[in-house]
């Protein structure tokens, strides 16, 4: 059973995702727009029916007419729920920017056609923004937060666009399959070294010397690294080999390293990475960014740090291809592996 | 208790998450409620409209925050308590009353548990119901514009609750509401007439508990002087010819033949009939000049009421014996039927009374009334049959007898205190003691009750027959002549026999004098008359062409305009319509569909661009900026490349400038120069770009 349920989504999608092809600007028309009764129309369905039984069973005319008249009215409706979308185009003007787990905006753009649209609504995952109304011939700009479950592009496969305007009985739907991606940080976490603090006084204060350096960061030993910075003392007492990393002082460049966490999972480093980089650019301070393949020189200020971020976030991933049907880093992917572990 | 409504059907994973409900639209809700207890006001039992008008209030100011809403227990409480008056009210009896009071009852309990989007459905399901029952009471004309206000104050406030923040929401509503019921208008009409009116699916006959005005199969002394108090509607006539005179007009309903004490009844219990269709209609084709239409209000009984030598023409009527006529169903609602007045010789004339019926019709309680009788034997052993009726009516036309509203109440020997004693009666007093003389004589004698007279309606199209004309008088049965109509009121009172009630009483003043708002007391206020005559026959037409727009009256219209169509025909032609007007609604939109996209200029030159970079042999890529595609067409064909990558950038702003102004027809017109540039560029080489304006904000 669910087998085929699967199976018959999975060919519903592949037949919805011809009939919308992946773009960042859709104009909503009869080829693409969906409409249904909701389930109050299913409801409201019944009733009339009950109420044509009604009308025959005790002869009455008026309720033959009533009946006829919510009938025509439900049709009418059909065809002003229709419109409301029809004509309107959505565009994705910005995918947003953010850190993994959290809410990226994204800002769409809702323009509508010769017709008023109204009472609409943009829906991703279980992200929800209703009530946008648009007047004819004008565009609004929306902002719907696009959940997100972990670093990398964000792109969700389709966001759909709703209206049950005026009656509530049928619903008009239809997505964008949008083809540009947000990006999603790592998630920021406190880099373990920068946790440590210095307690080796004496020895630091040498190290500082032979580095020319006054102030140090503890990491990890890792290969290629000179002797004389390793924490022979530290090494003796706990046996782990801890390098000091001197810190920059004002104007001079440091490193932020991919190389920094030996045995260290990527993703960790990345978070990592992130949270220094945050850190040192809250700090003001100068820094560059070395990541296997990727070599940022060093600088400071906003610009820089969200390059920085950005490189990190899109690290060893692959740009989402068009005619890829999968979503990238929502989190209801996560949601999905997680339950189930169904081939996504 | 809750309403077993599907509600699974409302839950669905992309329905909204439960919202509460905007304060406006539940406003329009209650104002819709308030309008649809209206036409049952008098239906309902009073503690009912009081605890609608409670429940709904309470609700109203838990909306604005005054009070909260019970919890759980208290609306069980409440709850248990109305349900437990309810019980005591109706006491086990089921009618079409009591299971619409159930159903109000519902609705008012319904509205404490009205929280969210869905609640406001399920209400507006049962409120769309309501007034469907509502259709089943009333329908008149006033009554079904109050039903249909209360449609569209409901489906005003279903467009509130799915935009509550819309401005204007509440005029811009009204209007949409406007422009889709004139729109689908002509679909709803044409479903009207076509839609085939098929038989009942199964019988369900309408029990009502209310006792309607109207004659009763039994008459005591002083009934109908009730009735006479009632300015109720009880027929309406359309005379296909000249319509008889006003003291001619004697509408026959039924018979009383039998005297128990006091009592005139029905001898013979009626012929059982089953229940068939409800035939309400009776129209077919124009009224031949002998032809006459009635219009009956609902009685609940199968009385139809017959001028005298009438036969029966459309079929929802037969005749019964004595030349009087049944419905095949009791009239639930009005009924329309048509009668023909046939030769009143050809009665039963010819024909004697069999024994069986000799005795019915002489029949007499055994004793009481003495003077009467004694006055009979009199009568009857000096005169002739024909003789003994003219002294009797000789004797009420001379002596003074009195025709009054208010008679005195005659307990012991009523009919000798009358004739003897009082002389001061109504039709009913009347009749009955002139029977009851006549049988006593030895004349085979009925009372015969229905109405006399009728007043003309607006334009004297046709007479309007109220309950104040309700009237009992005598037949006797004269050797050679057969059933003779003998009426003591019209010797004692001819006004009331030559026009009517109101003129009889004129000098008593009694006439309605309970019955303060009729506008039929008020004869002399001529606007009054006026108005209530034109409102009366709005009404009448109303009733005859939409209401009584039935299975006979559809077949006879189809016939005329179509010739020969049968159900199954009718059938397909609705699915014809409204197949048709589908497809004239996909139609209009289609092209509607076409024109916006001829307007989109902008929108237009950018696909114009399109196709040129496909002629070039530069496929289009979905989703490209325009700025990719510009590159790919440079380097395909580079005598190009400065004006694509104007246009590009002039595209990219249009898009994805912050300003969400569409483009303006300056830009489309420059955009347009570039495409005619390129075109011209691809074929002669390069040429200085014309300049584009760029937005500040590039």
């Amino acid at each position: 059973m669910g087998m085929i349920k699967q199976s018959v989504g999975r060919r519903f999608s592949r037949w919805i995702n011809r009939r919308i092809p992946r773009a960042d600007s859709v104009l909503f028309s009869q080829k693409n727009i969906f409409i249904l009764p909701t389930g109050a129309g299913v409801v409201f369905g019944i009733l009339l029916l009950i109420m044509l039984i009604t009308g025959i069973n005790y002869q009455n005319s008026l309720i033959y007419l009533l009946t006829f008249m919510l009938g025509a009215l439900f049709v009418g409706a059909m065809h002003q729920t229709h419109r409301n979308l029809s004509g309107l185009s959505l565009s994705l003007v910005q995918p947003g920017e953010g850190v993994a787990g959290e809410d990226i905006p994204f800002r769409f753009r809702v323009s509508s056609g010769k017709d008023d649209s109204l009472a609409i609504s943009l829906s991703v995952e279980d992200s929800r923004v209703a009530g946008i109304h648009v007047p004819a011939g004008e565009s609004k700009d929306v902002t719907l937060p696009v959940p997100s479950a972990w670093r990398g592009y964000l792109r969700p496969d389709r966001v759909r666009i709703e209206t049950r305007f005026p009656f509530g009985l049928l619903k008009a739907w239809s997505w964008v399959r949008p083809s540009s991606a947000g990006l999603v940080f790592p998630r920021l976490l406190a880099a373990p070294e920068a946790l440590s603090t210095l307690e080796d006084g004496p020895e630091n204060a040498a190290a500082a010397k032979t580095a020319g350096q006054d102030e140090a960061d503890l990491r990890p030993w890792r290969e290629g690294d000179l002797s004389p910075r390793v924490m022979w003392k530290r090494f003796a007492r706990s046996g782990q080999m801890v390098v000091a990393d001197w810190e920059a002082k004002q104007g001079s460049p440091h490193w932020l390293d991919f190389a920094a966490f030996p045995g260290v999972d990527n993703e960790l480093r990345l978070s990592y990475l992130a949270w220094l980089v945050q850190d040192r650019a809250a700090k003001g301070a100068r820094f560059g960014l070395n990541l296997p393949g990727e070599l940022i020189e060093p600088d400071s200020g906003k610009v820089h740090a969200e390059r920085c971020l950005r490189a990190l976030a899109i690290w060893g991933e692959e740009k989402p291809r068009d005619d890829d049907a999968r979503a990238f880093g929502t989190r209801r992917k996560l949601d999905r592996a997680a339950g189930g572990g169904s081939a996504v | 208790m809750k309403l077993s409504l599907p509600f699974g059907l409302f839950s669905g994973r992309e329905e909204p998450p439960k919202e509460t409900i905007p304060g406006k639209a539940l406003l329009w809700l209650i104002a819709a409620f308030a309008v649809l207890l209206v036409p049952q006001w008098d239906r309902l039992p009073v503690w009912l409209i009081a605890a609608c008008v409670v429940l709904a209030g309470w609700r109203w100011l838990a909306q604005i925050g005054r009070v909260g809403l019970p919890g759980r227990w208290l609306r069980t409480g409440i709850m248990l308590i109305l349900m437990a008056v309810y019980i005591a009210t109706v006491q086990g009896r089921f009618t079409v009353d009591t299971a619409a009071s159930f159903f109000v009852l519902a609705v008012g309990l319904k509205w404490l548990e009205t929280r969210s989007a869905r609640d406001f459905y399920v209400l507006f399901f049962i409120l769309v119901y309501l007034a469907t029952v509502n259709f089943l009471f009333r329908q008149d004309i006033l009554w079904a514009l109050v039903n249909f206000a209360a449609i569209a104050l409901l489906l005003v406030g279903l467009q509130t609750i799915n935009a509550p923040d819309l401005p204007n929401a509440i005029g811009r509503g009204w209007k949409r509401l406007g422009l889709l019921m004139l729109k689908t208008l002509p679909v709803v009409i044409l479903l009207f007439v076509f839609f085939p009116r098929m038989a009942p699916l199964w019988s369900v006959p309408m029990v009502s508990g209310q006792a309607r005005s109207g004659i009763s199969d039994t008459m005591r002394p002083g009934d109908i002087s009730n009735l006479a108090q009632s300015s109720e509607r009880a027929f309406r006539v359309t005379f296909g010819g000249d319509a008889p005179d006003y003291r001619d007009r004697y509408w026959r309903g039924l018979i009383l033949d039998r005297l128990d004490g006091e009592t005139w009844r029905q001898g013979d219990s009626e012929r059982f009939f089953r229940p068939g269709r409800v035939a309400i209609d009776g129209g077919v084709g124009d009224l031949e000049p002998n032809q006459y239409d009635v219009l009956l209000e609902p009685t609940d009984q199968r009385w139809a009421f017959a001028l005298d030598g009438s036969e029966a023409v459309s079929d929802n009527v037969v005749e019964a014996e004595q030349n009087l006529f049944r419905f095949r169903r009791p009239a639930d609602s009005s009924v329309r039927y048509r009668m023909a007045l046939g030769n009143v010789a050809a009665s039963s004339a010819v024909q004697g009374l069999s024994p069986l019926e000799q005795r019915r019709y002489l029949q007499l309680p055994a004793q009481g009334n003495p003077r009467a009788r004694e006055l009979a034997q009199q009568l009857g052993s000096q005169l002739s049959p024909e003789q003994t009726v003219m002294e009797l009516m000789r004797r009420f036309r001379e002596q003074e007898y009195f025709y009054t509203l208010r008679p005195p109440a005659m307990p012991e020997d009523g009919i000798d205190a009358l004739l003897f004693d009082e002389k001061r009666g109504f039709c009913a007093h009347y009749a009955g003691a002139a029977t009851f003389v006549f049988r006593a004589a030895g004349i085979p004698a009925r009372v015969v009750v229905g109405y006399q007279g009728g007043d003309a309606g607006a334009n004297n199209e046709y007479y309007i027959v109220r309950q104040y004309d309700a009237h009992a008088w005598v037949e006797v049965w004269l050797e050679g002549r057969g059933w003779v109509r003998v009426d003591p009121t019209a010797a004692i009172a001819p006004s009331r026999i030559e026009s009517g009630l109101r003129d009889a009483m004129a000098d008593e003043g009694s006439f309605l004098e309970n019955e303060l708002i009729s506008p039929q007391r008020y004869s002399d206020l001529q606007v009054l008359q006026w108005a209530s005559l034109q409102l009366d026959r709005i009404n009448y037409q109303w009733q005859r062409w939409v209401v009584g727009y039935q299975g006979q009256s559809q077949m006879d219209l189809m016939s005329r305009l179509l010739g020969g169509v049968g159900m199954k025909e009718l059938g397909y032609l609705t699915a014809g319509i409204v197949g048709l007007a589908l497809l004239v609604a996909g139609l209009v939109s289609a092209l509607g569909m076409k024109r916006g996209a001829r307007q989109d200029a902008f929108r237009r030159v950018v696909s114009s661009w399109h196709r040129f970079c496909e002629q070039a042999g530069v496929p289009v890529r979905a989703g490209e900026t325009p700025e990719a595609l510009a590159q790919r067409l440079s380097r395909a064909v580079p005598a190009v490349s400065e004006s694509a990558r104007v246009f590009a950038r002039a595209v990219n702003n249009h898009y994805y400038s912050a300003s969400s102004a569409p483009a303006s027809a300056d830009d489309t017109r420059r955009l347009k120069r570039l495409l005619r540039t390129m075109k011209r560029q691809r074929r002669n080489g390069p040429e200085p770009v014309p300049e584009i304006r760029t937005p500040p904000n590039e």
